[in-house]
């Protein structure tokens, strides 16, 4: 048996009321370029951070071939050999190849830095390990997507002391052309014997490069294949999603639905993360997109709210043109969002419960425009109740409120408002199962009073349970729309990620 | 590929704007290219270049970001107070220049000090930081010169002012110097590398396991150490020191600093660029001055020229993104 | 950046740098009773308050467009703005005195409205777009005084001065106005549905967008009610002195500055607000005051007064980073 790089045993590490890993485990060998996949909070990330030394595991060991690593701290982690390849970039626009690769690791003699040196350095490691042509004197700003990553990876690797290497979502931001590129140095450095970990989404990538693969799903390591061929993509989705659905969802009630779409995007693009897209939303309907980070779902969404201008195309109001520069004036026609990031756009987390409840109501509330403290708590109260938000008082800040909670306060601050059209983006992350059920049978409700609602999330069986129909994007464009009735949460995992060979 | 060009475009439009106001100078200004005026313009330069030096290394240790980045704005005022302190013992109280010169240095550094401290400690904007702190070393200074102008003969401030080396005036040597050994410090060492490293991005230097907060310290040291430099030229430049000294030379600094990013390659703050920014400045001002121009409105397009540069970086870094 | 430290700072400690504000204010007040106590005199003490008054109106401007997130360096220049229009359409132009004072609070609205342009038309940040205004009205001053003189006018007409020197029912008429303004700075900025969403503003720009809240709208008027307001306070100044004295409003700024801070600081939400305000007002105006009956030379007093002024500042943010 080969001995392993890497061999991270029986890791567990809990948060408030989630168990993020549970008694998760996992293998690299040298040589080697492990796939690791697994829905959004199946662990991935948070095994990663364990070993980043970011989170501290309760319980579980790590061994680096064959010895155990006493205390996980990056300092530990990085002499150990085990270095990062981050989704962020974290290199300086203005910098140099060369001053970006030796960053934090310059070499010096007696007339200071040796630039020619780590120039010639720098190039001839691109070249030879990673096979890239890419000169020392150019500008990360003037460098393409794949290029930086490259340069990202030298950074990482040019000590020569790297034996294990974690990529975390590497191609997002990149094309078919640039993947292979990326793939060529991957390939390079596996001959090197490195042993490599590959997280990442994109199944067809998953297929094609890695070894084998573990999958994660509920905090551990659930299933491992040690033969993937490019076909295996099927397999992984089973894996991946395991066979539980629940009772989450609210069954679906009387609807009408209006002939005519209330809100339409008419081969909409932004010019940057979407292009020829075209939806329409209907009172009484429950639209859904999916896709995976980098497939333009947020843009969209943002586009619809006038966060993001349009560049192509255009947008219906009840048919008739119209365009919107800011949320404010969405707002105004009875447009509201439920952003994904709750905590920085949705709510402002210093002020009470009370306050964000009535923040986009203040008319309601005011006499005069003064505000009436008591009109503000009877609104919000009322609000409070009918959402079941915990704790009751009005006055409790923000902050201190669950991720749950939260969400339904930023939903209680839009039924305040007489809106129509609900934009809800990642409506349910980071928020606990009570909540949303509870969610859920709200969405129900507000589309059977004959709202509109789209729902973009990354979450299958989510879009399976509450829309339907649903609208597929990748890599900037609608790829598909299926309907939501019958469908496989596999089916729609599939369609998502591409396992079945859909080009990117 | 339009919004590159767009992009270039003004990045380079203050460059272009300086070179449009110098050339109708030269059309306007007899005599104004010769060798004279090119010396009477390095030697008024020389105070703004080397506070400019210090804000350089400010802003390259805390980004080119004016609001959460690095900005100082008081070592103008702590040349002030370094001067003040050096004429009042050297004139007032007759002691030799050294010890003047070291107690302003002493001054100097407990003004870094604190500035690094309200910054990196208190977690003080840099900007709010530096202005609170030159209203009050300007208020000290008033003290050390009562609020009057005390005049210095010391034989080796006169040298700076009207001495050559080797043919060429003495301050303009002798900054030049300043310049290649600040220039050799802030690119050529590791050190200088890590500090532009934290300046170009904090998360990154982090990941690099660069002490971002030391250097960020640091630099605020050095910047008042920078005007702790200035102050001889400074008060050979002026045969002493008169209260009031700093106002026109913050708003050159500013000014020489921030238009030396257009002027840089990679288009960001750099010692050369703000030592050719010092450089123009110093040659618009005796250049509309020896055209007869009010010294005011000489303020006024400063002072618009300030804001037309900022505003086109707010532009400019929006069409990047 | 999640600062794991501000949880730890709950509690007696955070509760004593609330107030350590307040014990600093009270020292000081002890302070300058004791070394002279004419300090407590009633006389003194409406000295102190009748001499805030500018200062008070320039702080609430200063309030509303930090509460909002921003900063306004150009409050001087609103001032001096005002200022130089009345005088000028009095003197020059023999407009009466009650036009003229709208004609100074239009001068001082330029001001704010070329920030307003800056800020929200170029996305140019408030610090610096204020700063260039600051370089820019500082020039045109000097311009058009022909080298910073002041432009005096004796025959001011009674009306005018009694805005600042008059009284009503034995209250200094420029507190009066002073108070008049708070009054409707409190009741806009701390209890009107416009102060809630101007807060909201300057807690969390990005969610008070998302929430539908006009935030450019917002945040241009408030440059533009702060420089007029700052006029109103540079149309007393000229008639306190019967004189336009250009850049006059410089010295205000940093007291403008760290008034509001200490506001925000003795806040319990560390947020910016009116009657924090007037405290640090108050404060910077006893220190003043205080320092003034020591009888220091003005040399002495001015670098008393910006060490103080670094000190309560380092204070009052190091408290503030909270909310």
């Amino acid at each position: 048996m080969t001995h392993a790089a890497l061999v991270m045993k029986d890791i567990s590490k809990a948060f408030p009321g989630i168990q993020a890993l549970d008694k998760a485990s996992l293998e690299v060998r040298p040589g080697e370029i492990h796939g690791m996949v697994g829905e959004n909070g199946a662990g991935k990330s948070s095994i990663i951070k364990v070993l980043a030394g970011i989170y501290r595991a309760e319980s579980g060991t790590i061994f680096v071939m064959g010895k155990p690593i006493e205390n996980i701290t990056p300092e530990a982690v990085h002499a150990f050999g085990i270095r990062f390849i981050h989704q962020e970039l974290h290199l300086v626009p203005h910098f140099t190849v060369t001053e970006s690769v030796f960053m934090g690791q310059e070499t010096s003699g007696p007339f200071g830095l040796r630039s020619r040196d780590m120039r010639r350095r720098a190039e001839s490691f691109l070249k030879e390990t990673l096979n890239a042509s890419i000169s020392g004197g150019a500008l990360i700003r003037d460098l393409g997507p794949a290029e930086r990553k490259l340069v990202q990876i030298a950074r990482a690797l040019i000590d020569g002391q790297a034996r294990i290497v974690v990529f975390d979502e590497p191609t997002a931001p990149l094309s078919s052309d640039e993947i292979a590129q990326l793939f060529q140095a991957i390939r390079a450095l596996k001959a090197r014997g490195i042993a490599m970990l590959y997280v990442s989404h994109y199944l067809k990538e998953i297929t094609e490069i890695c070894d084998r693969v573990t999958v994660f799903r509920n905090g551990r390591d659930v299933a491992r294949f040690e033969q993937i061929t490019p076909q295996s993509g099927g397999e992984l989705v089973s894996a991946m999603v395991g066979r539980e659905l629940g009772e989450l969802y609210p069954p679906r009630g009387e609807r009408t639905v209006s002939d005519a779409p209330v809100l339409a995007l008419r081969d909409a693009g932004d010019g940057a993360l979407f292009e020829g897209v075209s939806l329409e939303l209907r009172a009484g309907e429950i639209v859904g997109i999916a896709g995976l980070v980098g497939s333009g779902r947020s843009a969209v969404v943002d586009t619809l709210y006038g966060l993001r201008k349009l560049h192509a195309g255009g947008m219906e109001l009840d048919g008739k043109p119209v365009r919107f520069r800011s949320p404010a004036e969405a707002v105004a026609k009875g447009i509201v969002l439920v952003p994904r990031d709750r905590r920085n756009d949705g709510l402002v987390l210093s002020m009470s419960s009370a306050e964000n409840i009535n923040i986009a109501s203040l008319d309601e509330i005011a006499r005069f425009w003064l505000e009436s403290r008591k009109r503000a708590h009877i609104r919000a109260e009322r609000q409070i109740a009918d959402l079941d938000i915990r704790p009751v008082d009005p006055d409790v800040i923000a902050r201190n409120l669950s991720g749950g909670n939260q969400q339904k306060l930023v939903l209680g601050r839009w039924l305040a408002t007489d809106a129509r059209v609900f934009l809800l983006d990642e409506p349910t992350v980071g928020v606990d199962v009570g909540a949303r059920v509870e969610i859920y049978a709200l969405i129900e409700r507000l589309v059977e009073q004959g709202a509109a609602v789209l729902i973009s999330s990354s979450d299958p069986a989510e879009l399976i349970g509450t829309c339907d129909r649903i609208l597929v994007m990748m890599r900037g464009r609608i790829a598909c729309e299926v309907d939501a009735g019958g469908l496989a949460v596999d089916e729609l995992v599939a369609l998502t990620t591409g396992a079945n060979g859909e080009a990117a | 590929m339009r919004s590159l060009t767009l992009t270039r475009l003004v990045g380079i439009a203050p460059l272009l704007i300086f070179v449009a106001m110098l050339a109708y100078i030269g059309f306007n200004a007899p005599n104004f290219f010769t060798v004279t005026t090119a010396d009477l313009v390095l030697k008024q330069s020389i105070p703004v270049v080397v506070v400019s030096l210090g804000l350089a290394i400010v802003v390259m240790a805390g980004g080119d970001d004016i609001v959460a980045g690095g900005i100082d704005l008081s070592i103008p005022s702590t040349a002030a107070l370094a001067a003040s302190i050096t004429a009042l013992l050297v004139t007032n109280m007759n002691q030799p220049l050294i010890v003047g010169l070291l107690a302003a240095l002493a001054a100097a550094l407990a003004i870094g000090l604190v500035n690094a401290l309200l910054v990196t400690r208190i977690n003080m904007t840099p900007l709010l930081a530096t202005l609170a702190s030159s209203v009050a070393i300007v208020g000290i200074a008033s003290v050390v010169t009562s609020s009057r102008r005390i005049n210095v003969t010391d034989p080796a401030i006169v040298f700076i002012r009207d001495g050559c080396i080797l043919g060429i005036s003495a301050d303009v040597v002798l900054v030049a110097i300043l310049v290649f050994v600040a220039f050799h410090l802030i690119h050529r060492t590791r050190w200088g590398m890590n500090m532009q490293a934290v300046g170009g991005s904090r998360d990154a230097a982090e990941i690099s396991g660069i002490p971002v907060k030391r250097f960020l310290f640091s630099s605020f040291v050095l910047a008042a150490l920078a005007g702790w430099l200035a102050a001889p030229f400074v008060l050979a430049r002026g045969s002493g020191v008169s209260p009031g000294v700093e106002e026109n030379l913050l708003i050159e600094m500013v000014l020489a600093t921030f238009l030396g990013a257009a002027f840089s390659p990679r288009r960001v703050v750099t010692l050369w660029g703000a030592v050719l920014g010092a450089i123009l400045v110093a040659a618009v001002s005796i250049g509309f001055k020896s055209m007869g121009v009010n010294v005011f409105w000489t303020g006024l397009i400063k002072g618009s020229l300030i804001l037309i540069v900022v505003a086109l970086a707010a532009v400019s870094s929006r069409t990047r993104t | 950046m999640t600062s794991t430290n501000t949880t730890a700072r709950t509690g007696m400690l955070d509760t004593f740098l609330r107030y350590g504000f307040l014990i600093v204010f009270a020292g000081f007040f002890a302070l300058f009773t004791v070394v002279n106590p004419i300090f407590v005199t009633p006389g003194n003490i409406l000295n102190i308050v009748e001499g805030s008054a500018v200062l008070l109106i320039l702080a609430l401007g200063m309030t509303l467009v930090v509460s909002m997130g921003g900063i306004d360096l150009s409050v001087g220049i609103a001032l001096d703005f005002g200022a130089a229009f009345a005088v000028v359409a009095m003197k020059n132009y023999g407009i009466d005195w009650s036009t003229a004072v709208l004609i100074g609070i239009a001068g001082g609205t330029l001001v704010g409205g070329l920030n307003a342009i800056l800020v929200v038309g170029l996305n140019v940040s408030p610090f610096l777009a204020t700063l260039g205004t600051f370089f820019i009205g500082s020039s045109v001053q000097r311009i058009f005084t022909n080298g910073g003189g002041p432009i005096s006018y004796r025959k001011m007409p009674e009306e005018f001065r009694n805005l600042a020197l008059g009284d009503v029912f034995g209250i200094p008429s420029e507190v009066i106005i002073a108070l008049v303004l708070l009054a409707i700075y409190f009741v806009v900025l701390q209890r009107s549905i416009f102060g809630r969403r101007a807060h909201a503003i300057g807690m969390q720009t990005s969610a008070a967008l998302v929430a539908g809240i006009k935030v450019k709208l917002y945040v241009a008027l408030g440059f533009v009610l702060a420089s007029g307001t700052c006029a109103i306070g540079g149309i007393i100044a000229a008639a306190n002195m019967r004189m336009f004295t250009p850049l006059a409003g410089f010295s205000y700024l940093m007291d403008a500055i760290a008034a509001v801070f200490i506001g925000a600081a003795i806040n319990a939400r560390g947020r910016p607000n009116v009657m924090g305000t007037v405290v640090g007002v108050l404060f910077l105006a006893m220190v003043t005051n205080g320092l003034n009956l020591m009888g220091l030379d003005f040399n002495t007093k001015d670098a008393l007064s910006g060490l103080i002024l670094v000190g309560a500042l380092a204070l009052a943010v190091s408290q503030q980073k909270r909310g």
